[in-house]
């Protein structure tokens, strides 16, 4: 497994639990009190600090395991890889802007659209990892 | 299921020929990873032009010694 493969599995795995967890809080709140919460900023400074803390560890253990391929730069397929994987997941982050955008039109929920915009992001996001790690496993 | 190429090659045969040359050896002499030279030997993944031409002069032979197009 190359240096950037292993790199996707960190990213993929850190945006999951992260976001799993965000969305659960979010959810124990919606069940608590009855309705959407607001958005806080706080939660979204966590979220954010929890995700780079994650992703700095996990490189910082895999750089140690391969140095060398480590500071080596994504060679011609990598690159191919990189491209493509972000070229569909946009798709992903497309959708679901379009149909957070459609929701806000019929509901008029502000803090909904926030949250399902996150949501989307984050769904892009981890589409990009997903499709780098099945295209690293096989034919580009 | 991985996508073949319609390029075939013989980077695997040349490369034992070679003196047993490791495929992290070559990927290191043409600059790329050897999860590229598996892809390659595997026809699972084209070189670049320029990958190509260098994998042929690493085993001194011509393109069309080393790659060919399966119709």
């Amino acid at each position: 497994m190359t240096f950037r493969e292993k790199s996707a599995w960190i990213m993929c795995l850190a945006l999951l639990v992260v976001g799993t967890v965000y969305f659960y809080l979010v959810g124990v709140t919606w069940s608590e009190s009855g309705e959407l919460a607001q958005p806080m900023l706080p939660l979204v400074v966590i979220y954010t600090i929890c995700l780079v803390v994650l992703a700095v560890i996990g490189h910082i253990v895999i750089a140690i395991m391969a140095p060398k391929e480590a500071n080596a730069q994504a060679d011609e397929r990598e690159r191919q890889i990189i491209v493509r994987a972000g070229h569909y997941s946009s798709y992903v982050l497309a959708v679901g802007v379009v149909l957070s955008l459609g929701l806000y039109l019929f509901l008029r929920d502000g803090d909904l659209l926030f949250y399902t915009i996150f949501a989307s992001l984050m769904a892009g996001q981890i589409a990009e990892y997903m499709l780098q790690i099945t295209l690293y496993r096989t034919a580009i | 299921m991985a996508r073949r190429s319609k390029i075939s090659n013989r980077v695997r045969e040349l490369r034992i020929q070679h003196g047993s040359m490791t495929q992290a050896e070559l990927g290191e002499a043409i600059g790329v990873t050897r999860q590229t030279v598996i892809a390659i030997e595997q026809n699972r993944y084209s070189p670049s032009l320029e990958s190509a031409f260098r994998i042929a002069r690493v085993f001194r032979v011509g393109l069309e010694d080393v790659f060919s197009w399966e119709e």
